[in-house]
């Protein structure tokens, strides 16, 4: 009999091996839709029509930093609370309710995008992962993506209940850290959604429905980043909290320090959200104050950056001294790099150091207008989301599935070479793609190039860039066929009993050497919810006041569809059905809840 | 076939009072040192390659125009 996480809580377990396998279901449609473009925009294979290019982006942005990355989240945060409070969730059933939710919302926002590769069904949303108006997209599309956000809330909801109910019976007790972890995170997401929200509730869904004529492009692109920016830490901080509590652990070591990783996710919590606006340092309707202070911010953001670097660093240290490492480098030596779990969660963080310096160019006012909107910026995010983030999480899938399976895993030469191919593969792309930003080249574009126009390499050439980034795309889905391969192998195999044990690392210097204050979550919401309020209310009320609440006239592309009418109908009476049903639900649970 | 992680073999027990993460210093310095010398770099890129594109004065910079 082992003491894998299923032994434990097997009910649970089938949750989070639903939520990782809905992840990769998204990863591998974002993986064909990834090489597709690399091949279609480098001009080295093309059979698509290039008006279809939109849509291939926009389901591989869609499927990887919203489906793949979320979905993987919630099966890792749900394991995070459940192992460290170590109880079960409260109510199964409920668990299943957001699981369900967002299922459904994937589904609905997936096809709306791929309906735009149909002529004859007049569904689109090829909108882009920003979707900017006037890009308008089909209403299943905003509905899906509501829905999706709502089962994230109620998620959310869960863990917190989980807490609650732990607290009860442990009312002194510190909050195990994967917990606290996962709690300010959720903090966090629940801030950062307000303006997707109010984004798409107000403005965008109306809009696409014909209830509103037109909507302020500037408004909602701003309200975009203000849960745009936050959203990037939604996708690192589960990657975060893997690299304090377990990557220690597969090092061979312990946490280096369990206050200074507390302190981390409390300044995350703080300092994501008011930042958004250095994604839009090109505005032209936003005053340059008001982006010089979001830079101001976004420089903060280095602090908890650089803790995490030390920590992370000095605890993997420590598991390589207890092995027997010594020297200032020739410790390195000494870690477990034939292990793919470790070998791909440390290359993931090499890689993410060096999307710390392009990230510190993109955040830098004046230098950020030389890469703006550029390939550059691609190359950025491939290095944190593509790498930083995915590769982590495709490491930990190779400890996490035998726990929630009870398997083990298929092969693990096969994992360690998919690993290593990941991050050969990221740094053929990512560098040509910094490189190609640097001399101009655009992003989000089909066919960058152009009659009569060459762009100006200082070192190499265009078609050696070219050749680059198509090469890394192309082992990057050679590194998926395997992780693929390895994930079904190992589905398909029979129980073990040979299983590591669940549980997270030890720290070194623990919980009660933190101060109480830092698990005073009130405080930390109070005060993240001021500084958002400082950095947004006058941007958004100058922005209101220039272009009016609903804007300009502006006309949407591609023009209004028939099918909507239906919809707009349908939405109407279900939403209004919907309102009477929770209004009774309401009435009637609130006298019991408050007895 | 095999676990993912194997047990890592750990010869000593180091316990919080005589660890001392040097090697993390030593990393993160050659880090440092790494960026020091790609934002020397970007001087180049940036201010030798092409015109200067900081925009207004320093007033206009902190919003107070």
């Amino acid at each position: 009999m082992s003491n894998a996480y299923i032994d434990k809580f097997p009910a649970e377990a089938k949750v989070v091996k639903a939520a990782f396998y809905s992840s990769f279901l998204a990863l591998a449609l974002g993986g064909v839709f990834g090489v597709i473009q690399t091949l279609h925009r480098t001009d080295i294979y093309r059979f698509i029509d290039s008006a279809d290019y939109y849509t291939v982006l926009t389901a591989h942005g869609v499927f990887m930093v919203i489906t793949f990355t979320i979905f993987f989240l919630v099966g890792v945060f749900t394991w995070a609370v459940t192992t460290s409070l170590d109880r079960g969730v409260e109510d199964i059933r409920f668990t299943w309710s957001w699981v369900g939710l967002m299922t459904i919302g994937t589904v609905m926002a997936g096809v709306a995008i791929l309906a735009g590769f149909v002529d004859s069904i007049d569904i689109s949303a090829s909108v882009l992962f920003t979707f900017y108006a006037p890009l308008q997209a089909h209403p299943l599309f905003y509905l899906g993506l509501v829905l999706f956000v709502v089962g994230t809330w109620v998620a959310g909801a869960d863990w917190f209940r989980s807490w609650w109910a732990w607290k009860k019976e442990n009312p002194d007790a510190r909050i195990p850290l994967p917990t606290f972890m996962v709690l300010t995170t959720m903090i966090m997401w629940y801030i950062a959604t307000m303006g997707v929200a109010t984004s798409i509730l107000v403005f965008l869904l109306p809009w696409s429905l014909g209830w509103i004529e037109t909507v302020n492009p500037l408004l909602t692109r701003t309200l975009f980043w203000f849960f745009g920016h936050p959203v990037v830490y939604f996708w690192l901080m589960p990657a975060y909290l893997l690299w304090y509590t377990m990557l220690p652990k597969f090092a061979g070591g312990k946490l280096f320090s369990d206050p200074l990783a507390r302190v981390g996710f409390v300044l995350f919590l703080l300092l994501s959200t008011p930042v958004g606006i250095h994604h839009q340092y090109l505005d032209p309707g936003i005053a340059e104050g008001f982006k010089f202070i979001a830079m101001t911010n976004t420089m903060f953001l280095l602090l908890p950056s650089f803790l995490t670097a030390f920590t992370v660093v000095a605890s993997i240290e420590h598991g390589a001294r207890q092995r027997g490492g010594t020297g200032y480098f020739s410790w390195l030596k000494s870690l477990p790099w034939r292990d793919p779990v470790f070998a791909g969660m440390a290359l993931a963080g090499l890689l993410f150091a060096a999307a710390g310096f392009s990230g510190m160019v993109n955040a830098g006012m004046n230098i950020n207008y030389l890469v703006h909107n550029s390939l550059w910026v691609v190359g950025h995010f491939h290095l944190t989301v593509g790498t930083a983030v995915a590769l982590t999480f495709m490491a930990v899938s190779y400890w996490f599935i035998p726990q929630v399976t009870g398997k083990e895993l298929w092969n693990r030469s096969v994992a360690l070479i998919q690993v290593v191919l990941w991050f050969i593969g990221m740094t053929f792309m990512t560098n040509s793609m910094h490189r190609a930003g640097l001399i101009g080249m655009p992003r989000r574009t089909a066919e960058p190039q152009y009659t009569g126009f060459e762009f100006e390499t200082a070192v190499g050439s265009v078609g050696e860039l070219n050749a680059q980034i198509a090469l890394g795309g192309v082992l990057l889905t050679l590194s998926l066929v395997l992780f693929f391969a390895n994930i079904i192998g190992t589905a398909f195999g029979s129980r073990s009993d040979n299983l590591p044990d669940n549980g997270y690392a030890e720290a070194l210097s623990g919980s009660d050497d933190a101060p109480r204050v830092l698990d005073n979550l009130k405080l930390w919401t109070a005060i993240a919810v001021v500084l958002v309020i400082i950095a947004y209310s006058l941007p958004l009320m100058s922005i209101v006041d220039r272009g009016g609440l609903f804007g300009p006239d502006i006309t949407a592309f591609p023009a209004n569809l028939e099918s909507v009418r239906f919809l707009a109908f349908a939405v109407e009476h279900l939403g209004t059905a919907a309102l009477e049903s929770a209004g009774t639900l309401a009435w009637n649970t609130l006298p019991e809840v408050i007895r | 076939m095999s676990q993912a992680t194997e047990e890592p073999e750990q010869l000593q027990e180091i316990g919080h009072d005589e660890y001392n993460p040097i090697g993390t210093l030593a990393l993160i310095g050659l880090y440092f040192v790494i960026l020091v010398l790609l934002w020397l770099f970007v001087y180049f890129v940036e201010f030798l390659g092409n015109d200067p594109t900081v925009i207004g004065a320093v007033l206009t910079m902190v919003g107070l125009q």
